[in-house]
């Protein structure tokens, strides 16, 4: 019964989704005129373009982030061998986990956590 | 009428305010009027209410965020002061008496019911930067994206910190942007959400060709002081009002509405019995750990602060000059400046707040005290010497250099504590009299 139910919940959903979009842009008016499209800047008009290309300032965390994330990839091929190594697994673990956080260290001194 | 229009002509009435000439004060009590609700941007609004008098600068902004509004949307005038004619000529305006919020309801009531139909569109429906896309979907030019897109020029580049070419958007903001003081454009030269540039454009209280000319000053009864004697009690009430309704705008800007309506309800019925529910807010606003990491170390002014422009900016920043020292109507009563320091936007929103304290403790000690006219009257933005430029112009100077390199959250934060008012800025001078 269950698996039914779900595929059903999934068709109406999907039903109820495919519906919305094709009947959402009929039912907001869509001949705006020029100046009623512009964004709202207080007032104010814009001058260019808005593509713009500007400075990703968390790319120092971003790369923190997958270095974090790649580590716990390592962690589990060593949780499966933890209970056979002992203590040495630990310990290599351990080593491991300084070296990350000598790197977590250096970034913070050069103040690459700082956001802008 | 099907429920669902009846159940919306009950929701609260989502306005726009427009503040022209004059409408400050007035704008300032629409938190607190049933019934309306006051939202950040045109978009979500059904009702633009115009507020005092439009200048020949405002009319074409207003203009522009008449037709940001979605349809149904209904425009709507509350006049304060002189009506120069301007919005006479405005097509479908609705002139409701100002502070009248049942007006403002019925009115979008009207709009909901399908009663009242939507204002027209206002501006001519011209395409400014046209698209002329190429391709099969008008995706733009060549190259990997795309190319150059058409329409609108590409910002040009600049120089980032980090030794980067990063493009530099430039962006005209205000005259009517919420956050910011009615009637101030500022441009500025964004790089990502970093303000590399900031200058302020031309105020547009001063576009009316035989020069500005003020509508009800929300420090009116101030510069009043300086001709006629009047009250000490009197003097300080309003001054502690001031500096509250300045803290209503400011928290609003930081996202807390329900306590900045509630300071705002403090500020309309203030005493000089009030002291102890204003310490009470001190404290709450100390405690507020989202409001300091907001504040703190943001718009310090780079400069010592005996060159600032005297007043709670100043002050803020350790410099201790106010020119009720030397008033006797204030001497008599043991008048110590109160001084805080850092002058970043956390001093100054606690140096307001402990100038509010202690203006209700004078106004409830001053008893019958009468202040004579004299040259100079500490204002609630600075002193306000006859003849001499007003408070006003002298912190607006200060905008450029406080912004620069600040992120635009930050930059909004700077703007608000510095408590300008551009119709004040308008005014070359002290006036002797309040017209």
């Amino acid at each position: 019964m269950a698996p039914f139910a779900a595929a059903l919940a999934v068709v109406l959903a999907t039903g109820v989704a495919v519906l919305a979009t094709r009947w959402l842009p009929t039912a907001v008016p869509s001949e705006l005129t020029a100046p009623e499209r512009v964004p709202f800047l207080g007032g104010g008009l814009p001058e260019v373009h808005a593509w713009s290309r500007y400075h990703v300032r968390y790319y120092a965390m971003a790369l923190l982030f997958l270095a974090f994330d790649m580590e716990m990839v390592f962690m589990y091929p060593w949780a499966v061998v933890f209970v056979e190594e002992g203590v040495l697994a630990l310990i290599e673990m351990l080593m491991f986990i300084v070296i990350l956080v000598l790197g977590i260290l250096y970034a913070w001194r050069e103040g690459a956590l700082r956001w802008a | 009428m099907g429920v669902i229009r009846r159940l919306a002509t009950r929701a609260e009435a989502p306005v726009f305010p427009v503040v022209g000439a004059g409408g400050r004060l007035r704008a300032s009590e629409l938190a607190l009027l049933p019934g309306i609700r006051l939202v950040g941007t045109p978009r979500a609004a059904s009702v633009l209410l115009i507020i005092g008098d439009l200048t020949p600068a405002l009319v074409r902004p207003a203009l522009t965020v008449h037709d940001q509004l979605p349809s149904p949307r209904a425009t709507v005038w509350w006049p304060v002061g002189a009506d120069r004619g301007l919005l006479q000529a405005w097509p479908g305006l609705v002139t409701v008496e100002a502070g009248d919020a049942e007006g403002l309801r019925r009115i979008f009531a009207g709009l909901v019911e399908g009663r009242r139909a939507s204002d027209p569109p206002l501006l001519l429906d011209i395409e400014p930067a046209r698209w002329r896309g190429e391709g099969p979907y008008g995706q733009g030019g060549t190259g990997m994206t795309g190319g150059v897109p058409f329409g609108r020029p590409l910002p040009g580049r600049a120089p980032d910190p980090d030794g980067l070419e990063l493009d530099q958007l430039p962006l005209h903001i205000g005259p009517l942007f919420p956050p910011f003081p009615p009637g101030l454009v500022l441009d500025v030269a964004l790089q990502g959400d970093v303000v590399r540039q900031a200058s302020v454009g031309e105020n547009p209280f001063r576009s009316w060709p035989g020069g500005p000319d003020p509508g009800p000053l929300d420090t009116g009864a101030f510069v009043e002081a300086l001709t006629t004697p009047t009250g000490v009690a009197e003097l300080e009430l309003s001054r502690a009002r001031h500096h509250l309704r300045w803290l209503a705008d400011a928290l609003r800007v930081h996202g807390l509405s329900a306590l900045a309506t509630r300071v705002a309800r403090l500020a309309a019925t203030l005493a000089p019995t009030d002291g102890p529910e204003v310490e009470a807010l001190v404290r709450r606003l100390r405690r507020s750990r989202s409001l300091a990491s907001a504040t703190a170390g943001v718009g310090a002014v780079d400069r010592p602060a005996a060159d600032l422009p005297a007043g709670p900016v100043a002050r803020a920043a350790g410099a201790g000059d106010d020119a009720r020292t030397d008033d006797p109507a204030y001497r008599a009563l043991g008048f110590e400046p109160v001084v805080h320091h850092g002058g970043d936007a956390r001093a100054r929103m606690h140096q307001r707040l402990g100038e509010a304290v202690q203006s209700l403790e004078l106004a409830g000690r001053a008893g019958e005290a009468v202040r004579a006219p004299g040259p100079a009257l500490e204002g609630p933005r600075g002193p306000l010497r006859r003849g001499r430029p007003t408070p006003s112009s002298a912190l607006v100077a200060l905008v450029p250099t406080a912004l620069a390199g600040s992120e635009w959250g930050d930059a909004i934060t700077t703007v608000v504590s510095f408590d300008l008012d551009m119709e004040e800025a308008a005014l070359s001078e002290v006036a002797g009299v309040h017209s």
